[in-house]
């Protein structure tokens, strides 16, 4: 009997030699096919991504795609249902819908509140203050936490006598109201997962847009300051569009990351799970209830929403991101 | 005199949000750090103590043994391993294709490996899943990773790609004016180059392991097989059941957090490259 570690490292080998060959086979047979030698080499060399995409995604995909119609719960073959997943999805799951609107919030919330933070602290950093290096690292290394980490002591945090009642306990006594009981609170779920990104996320696009301000010529703030144009203005005016590229970047990933938060939710109980995210509850679905056409049905749901996100992002950027070297149409 | 004046009230305001921010960041770590460190009685004393007396370091010891956590990261060692060889093999080469050889649909293509960067896994988690289930290879490593030699990860090959952008092709053309073939070039000319990249790739191929839950979850049943993350899971979840012990809790999560803080102050020039080289336009 092989160990588990054994068996593993032979497959693994053989995958490994195997994909190797396949890419010297490529390169041989192209060029007997008189295929320029460029294009052959190409080919190769790509052959392993090509490969991965037919296997790993492409199909994967088409199979979703015939999922999402059918009832499967792995034991017995799927039965076609055409659309009677999306029926139940959006007129009778009581759960579906507070995962959607969970999820929503937490992306249009969180991602931009984290982006502001990111900024202001970029900015901060980037004027030339003694320790730079210092700060940046220091501010970078919530981001580095595993987030399972994260989870855990933001829960922490805000349990019943957690730190942080502890410290808001006479705002409570000001107001004469309860303690607030976050995560165990229905209504405070959002806000508190909202809370513990803002401590989480910024950390990174600090490190993109600290980058991306440094980029910024001086000689347009000198120029403006000339000009008499105030700090505040010259942010606005010079600044934000210089780095409006980066943030671009950020905000898109940002938002593509947020939809598809999943490990921190997974370590977090609420009350009634109303603190299910989409991903957690695809999960959940498929692969604690079995419901794998219907888990498939919720994912389909989930890459339309990401899509049409970054649809209005990148169609509203002409608007306001300025690439250099490109003509403004005004 | 008053431009000094008003410079140092500017430099002062500057460094107490900045300070400020730097307790936000520091204190819930700080606390983290002193609940690992304190007995059961002294999770709720009010008000908070910030030093635990006496400190109880045999948390870290009991909260490691109440799981086989030796097992747990000598898996994720394994796998972290074997993926990391194959994604930094596969995604050099994928990159150096991309980025050097020309062939017709090239553009194409790449513009579909972006594309797939955007797309949520969720959709292809169950067909991946039964993939591995009819290869009879569920509750195995490999679909942690054999996967990694088929390129996954579009996000390491467009890094790459882009750094290798940034390279100039002399040495390259010199080598082929030599006669080297395309194995040699990579590996004596083009390896030695990358390397930065490499490193960078490296770090994120790890933490990426290190943190991932998904996979594992979905594939893993047998508790010998799991990595430290899905053992965290399990942890957790046998000491909530009653009042969670957060004591232990967060001496794990000091423990798993650790690595991944050193390598980030080992490596941290490299996270930063990383982050920066997938953010530049191209």
């Amino acid at each position: 009997m092989f160990s588990p570690y054994l068996g593993t490292l032979v497959r693994w080998s053989l995958v490994g030699a195997t994909m190797i060959a396949l890419m010297y086979g490529t390169y041989k047979g192209l060029r007997l096919l008189k295929v320029r030698r460029e294009a052959a080499v190409g080919y190769a060399l790509i052959l392993p991504w090509l490969l991965g995409l037919i296997i790993w995604q492409a199909y994967p995909i088409l199979a979703s795609f015939y999922l999402m119609f059918n009832e499967y719960d792995v034991l017995q073959s799927p039965r076609w249902i055409g659309p009677g997943n999306f029926k139940t999805m959006f007129f009778g799951d009581p759960r579906f819908w507070p995962s959607v609107r969970l999820t929503l919030g937490y992306s249009f919330l969180s991602v931009p509140l984290g982006m502001a933070g990111a900024l202001a602290t970029a900015t901060l950093l980037s004027r030339n203050i003694r320790g730079v290096g210092f700060w940046r690292t220091l501010y970078y290394v919530p981001a580095v936490l595993p987030a399972a980490a994260t989870a855990l002591l933001w829960r922490w945090m805000f349990a019943g006598q957690g730190l942080i009642n502890t410290v808001l306990g006479p705002v409570y006594r000001l107001l004469n109201i309860a303690p607030l009981t976050w995560f165990s609170d229905e209504k405070l779920v959002l806000p508190s997962f909202i809370i513990m990104s803002f401590w989480g996320v910024f950390g990174a696009n600090t490190v993109i847009l600290l980058a991306a301000l440094k980029n910024v010529p001086k000689e347009l703030h000198e120029a403006a300051r000339v000009d008499g144009a105030p700090g505040w203005t010259r942010f606005w005016k010079i600044t934000v569009p210089m780095i409006s590229p980066a943030l671009f970047y950020t905000l898109v990933m940002g938002m593509i990351g947020a939809m598809q938060n999943f490990t921190a939710p997974l370590f977090i109980t609420t009350p009634g799970g109303v603190g299910t995210f989409l991903s957690v509850y695809i999960y959940q679905q498929g692969f604690t209830q079995f419901k794998m056409g219907y888990a498939t049905a919720i994912a389909w749901f989930l890459l339309v929403l990401i899509l049409l996100l970054t649809l209005v992002v990148f169609k509203s950027s002409p608007v306001w991101v300025y690439y250099e070297g490109e003509k403004k149409g005004d | 005199m008053n431009k000094v004046a008003r410079n140092f009230f500017k430099n002062s305001i500057i460094f107490f949000l900045l300070g400020l921010g730097g307790a936000i960041v520091v204190v819930p770590l700080l606390w983290m750090l002193s609940t690992s460190l304190k007995g059961p009685d002294a999770l709720f004393i009010y008000p908070p103590q910030w030093l635990p007396k006496p400190p109880v370091w045999r948390n870290y010891i009991d909260a490691w043994k109440m799981l086989p956590f030796g097992r747990f990261l000598f898996n994720t060692i394994f796998i972290t391993v074997l993926a990391m060889v194959a994604e930094l093999f596969t995604a050099s080469l994928v990159a150096y294709g991309f980025a050097r050889w020309r062939f017709p649909g090239r553009d194409v293509l790449f513009v579909i490996l972006l594309a797939t960067m955007m797309l949520p896994g969720a959709v292809t988690l169950i067909p991946s899943f039964l993939i591995w289930r009819n290869l009879g290879l569920l509750d195995t490593f490999d679909p942690l990773t054999v996967g990694a030699w088929f390129a996954w990860g579009p996000a390491y090959i467009f890094m790459m790609r882009q750094f290798l952008l940034t390279i100039p092709k002399e040495m390259e053309e010199a080598a082929i004016i030599d006669g080297a073939n395309v194995a040699q070039i990579y590996w004596l000319v083009m390896l030695p180059m990358i390397r930065p990249a490499m490193l960078a790739i490296a770090v994120f191929v790890f933490q990426g392991n290190w943190n991932n839950l998904q996979a594992p979850l979905i594939y893993l049943n047998s508790m010998e097989k799991f990595p430290v993350m899905l053992g965290l899971k399990f942890f957790e979840q046998s000491l909530s059941k009653e009042a969670p012990m957060w004591n232990y809790m967060m001496a794990m999560s000091v423990l798993l957090a650790l690595p991944i803080l050193v390598l980030f102050f080992a490596a941290q020039r490299y996270f930063i490259e990383g982050l920066n080289m997938g953010a530049t336009k191209g």
